[in-house]
Order: structure tokens, then sequence, then C-alpha cells
């Protein structure tokens, strides 16, 4: 990772049936990621309210990577309850003058390691780029004044 | 070896334990162990931290029962390898020490952190990771498992040598099984083989004792033509629906047809096909059967060559290895001197290749019209290779034997013995690189002719050779024969080779994420005979002890409403999943009479879905709340902890 300021956190919700072994699976094939990232055992991401990515942000985490099972999430309706939710949470943000991309609501299978690694670093990308949340007000402002 | 033991004094107030692991040197060659321990001391809900070199270890395991024993901790907070690993083994140490097994949290310092990161980023990483544990530790409440009684009887699918093992190996422990095979027939891909290498055990003979077995033994049902087609419950309460269907038109007319021309009665080997052990259906029946404990031995299938592939399906002369072991038994029934006679033709030079369909490698290889690559060893297609090699040479010592191969892998045991015997019977070896296969041309229009082999060969030093060759035979290797309808079904984790995937390959072999589903043979992984039964055997003593011991134990993670902030709103009815888990009652709360949200805690799946629309935040699942979460962030994003 570059030296200098550190980069933003980034909190990943694992689900344990599919995204918790991905990384897992990851790790076993000593394939290295960014450190500033968190990973929680989840057992559904469904679980968390629209407030729980708000006060994330709200408390200084920089970019929220949610790992679902997708379409195979082992809870029947789950997942499209799940990503209905994520939409009003970007309706929230955008609100409030946040870049939508700091929450990104993915797919990860037990072995989608490959696919792991991407998402980490295009989030890891995006936070160094926009920096803490709240910061892409400030640089709006700055822009339009 | 020295166990380093962190000093006992402590800042802290709480009675959080803090346990960290050396994995010896897996995570504290990245991650300063003691820096951890040291820093973690600091937290006010921290009573001790210590390390150990492994704290799955008895000595390790000691470490907490005896802090818990002293009053000194009330919860644990373990920071090794993934809780997936050795979750169970914390919790049965903390319940042996008169604990509660869920006053537990982990921190996954190894997969997540030390294999992965390095230096002190990985330190402070850790050091995160585990504040996060010790705060949702800290507000963890005591649980009950939820006990629920056992079925005791097992589903076997599959009806190999997998599936009649592990059946019988239940069945001797006097617990019932119902054995569900897709085709009419019991004995699986050993049925179309003549000899099991390396020590040339009649196939035919293996698979009639087992079978025969089966169909003895009072305790096993066998119910051939049959496939799962519905799948519910939970370890220990499995509900299958199972379909019993008279074959389509074409499909096994061919074993069928074997069969009758051979004139077996039910129960009988037919060579190459199997045996049958009951009529087939007339109709279709349906049934629907609750099991305790399932065990999947689907099996695997040989490769099969793609048109072209080696001259596969263009030239007469190339056949599989299964293909020539059905002509090698016809042409041993009319036996003609000492030279090898297939389909009437003189077979003088025989070419066998080996690791057709395995060990592929990105990039050299193409993935062809299959759409993927198989990148393992198939492990027992050299072995073959080498026993098919010599018998030919002792029967017939007039043909010659030339074998081409990559790799020579004959482990285990009589195999290098195999090995020994070719060369000595003068097997001719050429060995080729990956992505420097052998070229196999026709040297005439006319089918009987012999094929040419041109080979750049690693033991000449890359010379280019040319053999003739009047047969060519394709060692072909396993690959995996995809349940598509039971993975979807039962959300079986498949791997990137496309078997099905256990939980750990060392330490839970035959265990799959599901609990209560077992796997046997080679629905896993290629395997021979011996170790398919190992496997087998394996499996049904897991799945025995489940349904032997009359009830199991689930996580409670099940929904809880707080009656103190519910306010009887519905939301959570309306967004929960499973029918009948939440329902609202009429209920006295505080002398009143109110309405209020009830979790049925057997049907609840503990997904959340209601927790995330409740406004009162009333409702969660236990041992994963919602204050727990926030209270994980809360650690993640302090500033105050030292890196
Ligand atoms: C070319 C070749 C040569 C070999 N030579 C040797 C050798 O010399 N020595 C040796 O030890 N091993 C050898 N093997 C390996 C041997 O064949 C396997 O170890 C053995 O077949 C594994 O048995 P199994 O029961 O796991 O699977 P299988 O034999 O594949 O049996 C699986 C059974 O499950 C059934 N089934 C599949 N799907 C379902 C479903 N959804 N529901 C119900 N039933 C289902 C199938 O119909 C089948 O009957 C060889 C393998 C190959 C490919
Ligand atoms: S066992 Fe031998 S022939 Fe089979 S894939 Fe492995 S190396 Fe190749």
């Amino acid at each position: 990772m570059a030296a200098g300021k550190p980069a933003g956190k980034i909190l990943i919700l694992a689900t344990e049936s599919c995204a918790y072994p991905g990384a897992d699976a990851v790790g076993q094939g000593h394939m290295s990621y960014p450190a500033n990232t968190y990973v929680l055992r989840v057992k559904a991401p469904v679980l968390f309210p629209e407030k729980f990515y708000l006060d994330c942000f709200d408390k200084g985490i920089a970019g929220i990577i949610i790992m679902s099972c997708g379409v195979e999430c082992p809870y029947e309706g789950a997942y499209e309850a799940l990503a209905k939710r994520i939409d009003r949470v970007y309706e929230l943000m955008k609100e409030r003058g946040w870049d939508i991309r700091r929450l990104r609501l993915t797919a990860i299978c037990t072995v989608c390691t490959r696919a792991f690694i991407n998402e980490v670093k295009q989030m890891h990308d995006l936070v160094a780029e926009l920096g803490p949340p709240g910061q892409e007000q400030q640089l709006a402002a700055a822009g339009s004044a | 070896m020295s166990t380093p033991e962190s000093p006992k004094e402590t800042t802290g107030t709480g009675k959080v334990g803090v346990y960290v692991c050396y994995c010896g040197g897996n995570i504290s060659d990245q991650v300063e162990v003691e820096k951890v321990c040291e820093s973690l001391r600091q937290l006010p809900e921290v009573g001790v931290a210590r390390s150990n070199m492994f704290m799955c270890s008895d000595p390790g395991q000691e470490l907490i029962i005896e802090d818990i024993k002293s009053g000194k901790v009330d919860r644990v907070v373990i920071a090794s390898c993934s809780p997936r690993l050795h979750e169970t083994t914390f919790r049965s140490a903390i319940s042996r020490a008169g604990g509660n097994p869920y006053l537990y949290e982990h921190a996954n310092v190894r997969e997540q952190v030390s294999w992965v990161h390095h230096g002190s980023e990985a330190t402070a990483k850790a050091n995160r990771l585990v504040a996060a544990a010790v705060a949702k530790a800290a507000l963890s409440e005591p649980l009950q498992p939820i006990r629920v009684d056992v079925q005791q009887r097992a589903a076997v699918l599959g009806g190999g040598v997998a599936g009649m093992k592990a059946a019988l190996e239940l069945a001797d422990r006097g617990l019932e099984v119902i054995l569900i095979e897709r085709s009419p027939f019991l004995g699986g891909q050993v049925a179309r083989l003549r000899h099991l290498a390396p020590f040339g055990e009649d196939a035919a003979a293996v698979i009639a004792e087992l079978a025969g077995r089966v169909q003895e033994h009072p305790a096993i049902t066998v119910q051939t033509c049959a496939q799962v087609e519905g799948f519910d419950g939970y370890i220990g309460q499995f509900r299958l629906q199972v379909r019993r269907r008279p074959p389509e038109a074409e499909e096994y007319a061919d074993q069928l047809a074997a069969g009758s021309a051979a004139g077996a009665q039910l129960g009988d080997v037919v060579p190459f096909v199997g045996i049958m052990p009951q009529r087939l259906p007339e109709n279709l029946e349906e049934q629907e059967i609750t099991v305790g404990a399932i065990i999947l031995a689907t099996g695997m299938r040989p490769y099969q060559p793609l048109r072209g592939e080696y001259g596969y399906g263009d030239l007469p002369q190339v056949l599989t290895l299964p293909e020539f072991t059905r002509l090698w038994h016809a042409a041993r029934s009319q036996r003609q001197g000492d030279l090898l006679v297939v389909q009437g033709r003189r077979i003088r030079h025989l070419a066998i290749i080996h690791c057709v369909g395995s060990r592929h490698i990105p990039g050299v290889h193409d993935e062809g019209g299959r759409g993927y690559l198989n990148e393992y060893c198939s492990r027992t297609c050299c072995t073959a290779s080498l026993y098919t090699a010599n018998l030919i040479r002792q029967t017939y010592p007039n043909t010659r034997v030339y074998e081409f191969y990559r790799d020579m892998r004959a482990f285990g045991r009589g195999q290098e013995e195999l090995y020994a015997q070719a060369s000595d019977s003068q097997v001719m070896f050429f060995r080729f690189r990956a992505g420097e296969e052998p070229q196999i041309s026709p040297t005439s229009e006319h089918p009987t002719a012999p094929v040419l082999i041109r080979v750049k060969d690693v033991l000449t030093f890359n010379e280019e050779l040319e053999v003739m060759a009047d047969l060519v035979v394709l060692a072909v290797g396993q690959e995996a024969n995809p349940v598509p309808g039971l993975v979807e079904l039962m959300k079986l984790p498949v791997g990137a080779d496309r078997f099905l995937l256990e939980v750990h390959p060392k330490l839970r072999p035959v265990e799959v994420a599901v609990a209560g589903i077992y796997l046997a043979g080679t629905c896993q992984a290629p395997f021979d005979v011996g170790e398919t039964c190992s496997a087998a055997a394996a499996a049904a003593v897991k799945a025995a002890a489940v349904l032997t011991r009359g009830y199991v134990e689930l996580d409670p993670f099940v929904a809880e409403v707080d009656l103190s902030r519910c306010q009887g709103t519905g939301a959570c009815v309306e967004a929960c999943l499973a029918d009948g888990a939440l329902t609202m009652v009429d209920m006295t709360v505080d002398g009143q009479n109110v309405r209020r949200a009830q979790v049925n805690p057997a049907l609840c799946l503990g997904c959340g879905a209601c927790v995330a629309v409740c406004p009162h935040n009333a409702i969660n699942v236990k041992g994963w709340t919602l204050k727990q979460y926030e209270a994980m962030v809360d650690a993640i994003v302090a500033e105050d902890l030292a890196a």
C-alpha cells in the first residue's frame, strides 16, 4: 500500500455461508490485499437497517462492501429485500451528498477469490480518491465556488 | 516446544478473556502476538489477554478452562484461524469449564490477517479485529442451544462403491438406511471396470459382495431409478421428496438390453453394467422420507474426450481406457495366441497416453467445447495404465506396449511395484511436457492401419520421436459428476474443480458446510476404490455419531422479541421470510392486553430480515444483535486503539 496518509477504512459485511468462506479461501491462497479492510461475519446482510449504513459513514467508515451470497442466498427472498434496502440507502446517501459508490452490493461465493480481491482493490482505490465520507461535499463545494 | 506465556497483569476491569494464537508461526510470523495482547489489556472490558503456540491444543484450551474456573473470565475471545475450523472446539472447552458456550467471540487473524497482510499492517489489523470481537463479546448474552430430536435413519444418495459401503457401515451400527440410486443399477463406475489396480481384484466380485450384503441387510431399503427432488429441514430432521420413475425411452437402453441378453435375474452381476436389485418402476412413484443425516455418494464420471482430441472419435484406432477394458474382456474370451486381437485386428503395438482430461494448465491447454479445464490430477489413471500395460505384456507377450506420460504418479501401497514391473516387462516409456502432448495422425485411410504418434520425448533430451501403434488407449481421468439439482436444493458448496467441497480438506474432510450432510467417495475428489471405501466409512461413522445420540443441539441464533420495546407494529411479521416463524399474538404485558410479535424458534431461519424493519429495534437475532454490530464498528473506527 502507498505510504503516507492511511487509507480510509473499508467495512466488509460477509455472509457466513458464502463470502466469509470466500475471504478465508483468499487467505488459504495467500493472496494479498489492502489491510484497511475489516470483515464482519453476518448470517445475512438483510439484517441491517438503512440507518446502520448511514451511521457507519458518520462514524468515519469510508467504504462498505456487502458481500452477499447473491441469488445463492440460503434465505429465500432475503437478497431481493436487501437489494431494495440498498436502493433506499443510495437515495439517503444522495440526499447527504455522499458518493454512492462508497456502498457496494456484491455477491461473493466460497471460491470467488479473484472477485473478492477485485472488489476490495476497487473500493480501496475509490476511498483513496474520495477521502473520508463527507469529503466529496467539500470537494463539490470547492468546485462550484 | 516452549509456550510463550504473556504476563498476567491487567489494567482491565471486565471479564472478557482474550486468547491469541501463534498457530506455530502461521500467525506470529506476521502479527506481533504479544503486542496485540498488550494492547488488548488496555481495554476496560478485558480481564486477561494471553497467547499460546496452538490455542486449539489441550494446553491452549486449558488456559481458557482455568481462567473460567477461577472466575477471572466469564466470556471468551479467541484470535486464531477461521472460526469455521475451531468454533466448536472452543465452545466445548468453555462448556467443559462450566461456562456458557455462547459467551464467546472469534477474531480470524490467520486466514483474514496473517496470510494476507504483512508486518505492522498485520499487527494493527489484528488489534482492531480482536478489539471488535471484545466489543461484541462484552454485549453477549448467555444462550441455550436448541435441542432437536433426531430421526435415527439416514439417506445415502448414490449406489456405487461409496454409497453401498456407507450404507453397510450405518446399517451394521443398527441404523436404518434408505439407499437412493439414480440408475436401475448398483455398482457405479466400478461395475464398468474389469480388474482393480493395483492388486487386481475382480471388480465384479467387489460390487457383487457389497450389493449382495446391501440387498440382504434388513436395515437397508434400496430405491433404484430414484432421485431426491425436494429437500428441507435441518440436521436430525431432513425431509426429502424422493421420486422413482421408469427410465426414459433411450435411457439405460443398452445396459438393460445387456442384462436381458445375458439372461440376468434381479441381483445378478451384468458385466460392465452393474447389478439390478429391483424391478423398474412402472409409473412415477413419489414418497416423502424423513432422515436425520444424509450421505452424498453421487460419484464421478470418467472423462469423455472431445471429438478429435488425440484423434478420438475420428480414428477408430483411438479408444478410452474404459472402452478398451470392455474390448479386452471380449478379446480374452476369444484368445488367439500370444498377440492381442481386438475386434479382429492384430495389435502388435499398443500405446497408452496418460493425463487425458486431467492436469490442464490455463494458458497452455484449451477449454475446447467443454467450457472448463480440469486442473487436478485424477490420481488413478497412472496406476490403471500401468496395470493394463502389465496385463497385456503378461497375457500377450508379442504385443508391445508404449506409455506416454507427463509425470508418473504411482503412489500408495502396491503401485510402485506396478511401475517396476512395467519396466521389467519392457513396457517402453516416453515422457512429454504439458502443451507438447503426443500428436496422432492416420497413416492411411484404412481403419485398421496403424496410426503414427509423434512426441518430443523428455527422456531422450527432447528428441522428436515417431512411433507406430495399432491401438491408442487414452487414460482418461475422473471428472466431477455434476448434481446441480442437489447443489441447489441443499445449498452444497462446490469447489473450483466442480467436485463437492468439504469444510476442511485435512480437519473435516467428509463434512460439508451444511450440518448433517456428509461426503463419501468420488463426489468429492478423484479417489481409487480403497480411498473411496475409507471416505465412505468415515462419512458413515460421522453420521452414525449424530444418529445414535438421538438428539442434536442447534445454534440458538434465532430471532427474539424484546417485549419492553415492542409496540406491536407488525412490520417484522411482514418482513419475515419463513412462513410461521413470526406471528402476532394477543398477550398481557405489564398488566395490559396487547398484540405483540412472537417467534417460533423451530421455524425461524435467523436471517434477521425482521431486525432491519423494526422501528424500535425490538427484535434481534440472538448472538448477532444490531447493538453488537454497532459496537464492532465503533471498535474498528476507534481513535485510541494502540496499533
Ligand atoms: C478410467 C478409470 C479407471 C479406474 N481404475 C481404477 C482401478 O483400477 N482401481 C481403483 O481402485 N479405482 C479405479 N478407478 C476409480 C473408481 O472407479 C472409483 O474409485 C469408484 O468408482 C468410486 O466410487 P463412487 O461410489 O465414489 O462413485 P461412482 O462409482 O461414480 O458411483 C456413483 C453412483 O451414484 C449414482 N448417482 C449419481 N448421481 C446421483 C443422484 N443425484 N442421485 C442418486 N444417485 C446418483 C450413480 O448412478 C452411481 O451409481 C478408475 C476410474 C476411472 C475413471
Ligand atoms: S494419475 Fe497419472 S495419468 Fe492420471 S492425471 Fe495424474 S499424472 Fe496424469
